[in-house]
């Protein structure tokens, strides 16, 4: 255990920050393209440009003067999310439904006109986005899938999918639960689920402390349980990492009900906990992957992760 | 990624290189490696003119001696043709005695030592051995210390009605005379005349609680010496000394130095005397010309004789005095905090705010105290955030409510500082500008971070900072390392190459270590 601690050179199979960063940001991900995924309005941009599925981008207002004509515009949809373009961690963002009689419920309470412009102005202020001022997306509203109903039913799930050199590599599923408030992230009490990237099944769920067969909230088992559209959201996340001129990125998907998969954003700095969900470590996980893409390398001979090909940056990037 | 081999010869040349300076330096310097640790050092000179009409001149005053707290070295007695010199040992003290014979002629004598002194605190037990039965000789009255006169004896017994320990009757008797106003010397004052006018000088107010310390039974002496600093003057000082427990303890109770003595404080002599005395009738001018020298603490050497050495480290900085030597201090001291923040990061893994506030907030608590600054911090943190916080939620923009905190910090300093004066609590006015501003950076982190992440999160980043602030103040508060990166500035390069070894590091840190361990277990299959 106390070597551990000593010990200087990458582990041969988990990624810490400091591998993160050296070896999978820093070469994949130029510190230019990072606001391309960091605003949401630029990365959807992307997205549409390439015809990938995301929610459908209702209006951006970038000034105060705009926000009362836009507003009105987007009172014909019967439900809408508002957000700021480079907001973190889920701040900001209210999702608003058609009530009676044309007024406008937030969760529970009614909210008039006035409040929504309100609530808008104070996004392009830059009160959610550390200073600067920022951009205001209003998008449609996006319906869960029922898969997500039958393991628990509220909040918002996502699935996470990381690529690297446009190739999935890990991938996760988010759910919130009784304790987090409505949010899927794993540091605010929401659980990860881990997924069988080959077979597009849930393996376990990770607590932040233990593994369990089944959400905290519901006591049926999910091992084994099949997802949905699983081809569909690979795809998507392939195209999507083609898309972007980063490859190393942590995509955000959800399948809508109707819709069916949707990438929500994109992330330039995906966090690691998803090794714990899945019980492996990324150099690992990478090296499984190019094991089914090519014959050469021998199965399970870790010693050869260190020297994997798609670590390697590539000559002129 | 690869650096260029070129890039890395030339770092390993330099880094050998910078080895080879240091290591040409270090040698003759761990020769004169002193473990006196000195804190200043002075060039003391006493200079008298005289002229005498009929011929015979005598010139008496005290030498200094070496004892645990002061070192003297290089003394030149100034003989000279017609002048004799003589040492001459009385009750304990070191005399110096100069003779000449000629008549009617302008003759001066240069007496010159170097001085080296520390700072001592004395520790005081609660109570300690009374002498009040033994005849002793410190307990004497004598005609300027008038112990047992009627109104002292009434002071004192007054003054110590209540006390509990020998420790508190000490501290009242000192807190009384410390009190009284001070007042030039103009004439002669003994302990009697300074209780009735209460206003007196250091000779009158020592002299006081000499008499106050004896009539209570607590031997005590007069001790005499000068107050060095970087100035020709003709005045010495006067303190005090009570017995304890074998041990005699200085107190100044002019300067308000309690069972302590600052270290360029020169001890010349104890008992009620004159440092100078000289025969009558002579025409008589005097100064001491006192120079203060750079200290290199923990050598034998000051910074002259290290240039002879080698002319290649900052102390030129110093003496030309193109940066003041704190400022020197901090700067240098920079990059050291750095490096350590960098591994604590890193490898450790702590989570600090920003990278260089723990080194600044560290170098903040080197004027401020460790655990008083650590207390001021966490509380001034606490109490801005919980104002700040209706301001916060009036859903500000960034920049102005970061003015609003630190105008608050600004008055919540201002009223420490005037309750600091009022009950006399010194580090509550230790706040200066460069503080108050950490501090505010630090605050204002604190609560976005609270906003961003919840409290539990952010209390938890504001604890691994402290600790990283912890680790910082116990390396950069060492009195040597400021000194030691003056005479060897090659460190800063090879803080560099560090650095680079540091940028390199992809282990998991400690923390990950930690976290990761379910995956770092072998599965037993």
């Amino acid at each position: 255990m106390l070597g551990r601690f000593f010990k200087i050179g990458p582990n041969s199979e988990v990624v810490g920050l400091n591998d993160r960063n050296l070896n999978l940001i820093y070469p994949n991900n130029p510190r230019k393209h990072y606001a391309l995924a960091d605003d949401k309005v630029k990365s959807k941009e992307i997205l549409h440009k390439n015809h990938i599925a995301c929610a459908e981008t209702y209006a951006v207002i970038n000034r105060v003067s705009e926000i009362k004509r836009t507003w009105n515009s987007c009172k014909q949809y019967d439900a809408l999310a508002i957000k700021p373009a480079n907001g973190c961690g889920g701040n900001g963002i209210k999702i608003l439904r058609k009530g009676l009689h044309g007024t406008w419920v937030s969760g529970n309470k009614m909210i008039r006109d006035q409040q929504v412009a309100q609530h808008i102005m104070s996004i392009i202020s830059g009160v959610y986005s550390m200073g600067s001022t920022d951009s205001c997306l209003i998008e449609e509203c996006i319906v869960p899938h029922p898969f997500f109903g039958e393991i628990y039913g509220t909040g918002v799930p996502d699935f996470r999918i990381i690529t690297l050199k446009h190739k999935p590599v890990l991938a996760m599923l988010r759910m919130p639960t009784s304790k987090s408030d409505g949010k899927a992230n794993l540091h605010q009490k929401g659980v990860g689920i881990g997924i069988d990237i080959n077979q597009g099944t849930l393996t376990q769920v990770f607590d932040g402390k233990r593994y369990l067969d089944h959400h905290p909230d519901n006591p049926q088992t999910i091992t084994g349980k099949i997802i949905p559209y699983w081809n569909e959201l690979i795809e998507i996340s392939k195209a999507t990492a083609k898309a972007f001129p980063l490859d190393y990125l942590g995509i955000d998907l959800v399948i809508d009900e109707t819709k069916g998969p949707q990438v929500m954003e994109v992330n330039v700095r995906p966090g690691l906990g998803i090794q714990l969900v899945n019980k492996i470590g990324l150099r690992k996980a990478i090296a499984l992957v190019e094991e089914q893409q090519s014959k050469y390398v021998p199965i399970r001979k870790l010693s050869r992760y260190k020297e994997s090909p798609i670590l390697r940056p590539a000559a002129n990037n | 990624m690869h650096t260029p081999q070129n890039l890395k010869m030339a770092l390993l040349v330099i880094s050998f290189l910078t080895g080879l300076s240091l290591l040409y330096k270090a040698i003759p310097v761990s020769k004169n490696l002193d473990d006196f640790y000195a804190e200043e050092m002075y060039l003391v000179t006493y200079r008298y003119y005289f002229k005498n009409n009929d011929g015979n001149t005598t010139i008496k005053t005290y030498l200094p001696k070496n004892n645990s707290r002061q070192r003297i070295s290089a003394e030149e007695t100034g003989i000279k043709k017609g002048i004799q010199f003589e040492r001459l040992a009385k009750d304990g003290n070191l005399m110096g005695v100069w003779t000449a014979n000629k008549p009617n002629v302008f003759q001066n004598v240069d007496y010159q030592f170097m001085y080296e002194g520390k700072a001592t605190q004395f520790h005081i037990p609660q109570n300690f051995k009374s002498t009040l039965e033994v005849a002793h000789p410190y307990l004497n009255e004598t005609e300027h210390i008038q112990a047992f006169h009627p109104k002292i004896s009434q002071k004192a017994r007054e003054l110590v009605l209540g006390s509990r320990s020998d420790l508190e009757s000490i501290q009242r008797l000192f807190n009384f005379v410390h009190a009284i106003p001070s007042a030039p010397i103009i004439s002669f004052t003994d302990a009697l005349t300074t209780l009735e006018q209460n206003r007196a000088s250091c000779n009158g107010k020592s002299r006081l609680l000499v008499a106050l310390a004896r009539n209570l039974g607590y031997p005590s002496r007069i001790k005499g010496g000068i107050l060095l600093e970087h100035v020709r003057k003709r005045t010495s000082h006067a303190w005090v000394e009570i017995l304890v427990n074998d041990q005699w303890v200085p107190f100044d109770a002019l300067n308000g130095h309690f069972a302590y003595l600052p270290s360029n404080f020169l001890e010349l002599y104890a008992g009620d005397e004159f440092l100078l005395v000289h025969t009558a009738g002579v025409q008589l001018d005097y100064t001491y010309e006192i120079k203060e020298l750079d200290k290199i603490p923990f050598l034998s050497m000051n910074s002259e004789q290290f240039s002879n050495i080698s002319p290649f480290s900052l102390w030129g900085l110093v003496e030309q005095k193109v940066l003041p030597k704190k400022g020197l201090n901090l700067l240098l001291l920079l990059p050291i905090g750095g490096l350590l923040v960098a591994f604590l990061r890193n490898v450790v893994g702590l989570k600090t705010f920003g990278v260089f506030l723990p080194v600044l907030i560290a170098m903040a608590l080197m004027e401020t105290g460790f655990a008083q600054g650590i207390l001021l911090f966490l509380g001034l943190i606490m109490f801005v955030g919980l104002v700040a916080h209706p301001f916060n939620r009036m859903g500000l923009l960034q920049t102005p409510k970061m003015v609003i905190s630190l105008t608050l910090m600004v008055l919540v300093m201002a009223v420490g500082s005037y309750l600091g004066v009022k009950t006399g609590i010194a580090w509550l006015t230790s706040l200066t500008i460069f503080p108050t501003i950490i501090l505010t950076i630090s605050a204002e982190r604190f609560t976005t971070l609270i906003q961003e992440d919840g409290f539990q999160k952010a209390s938890s980043t504001l604890l691994q900072t402290l600790m990283a602030v912890s680790v910082c103040y116990y390396v950069i508060a060492n009195e040597w390392l400021p000194t030691v990166l003056i005479l060897f500035p090659e460190i800063l390069i090879w803080v560099i190459m560090l650095s680079i070894v540091l940028g390199k590091y992809i282990g998991l840190r400690w923390t990950e270590v930690l976290r990761f361990n379910p995956l770092l277990t072998p599965k037993s299959v």
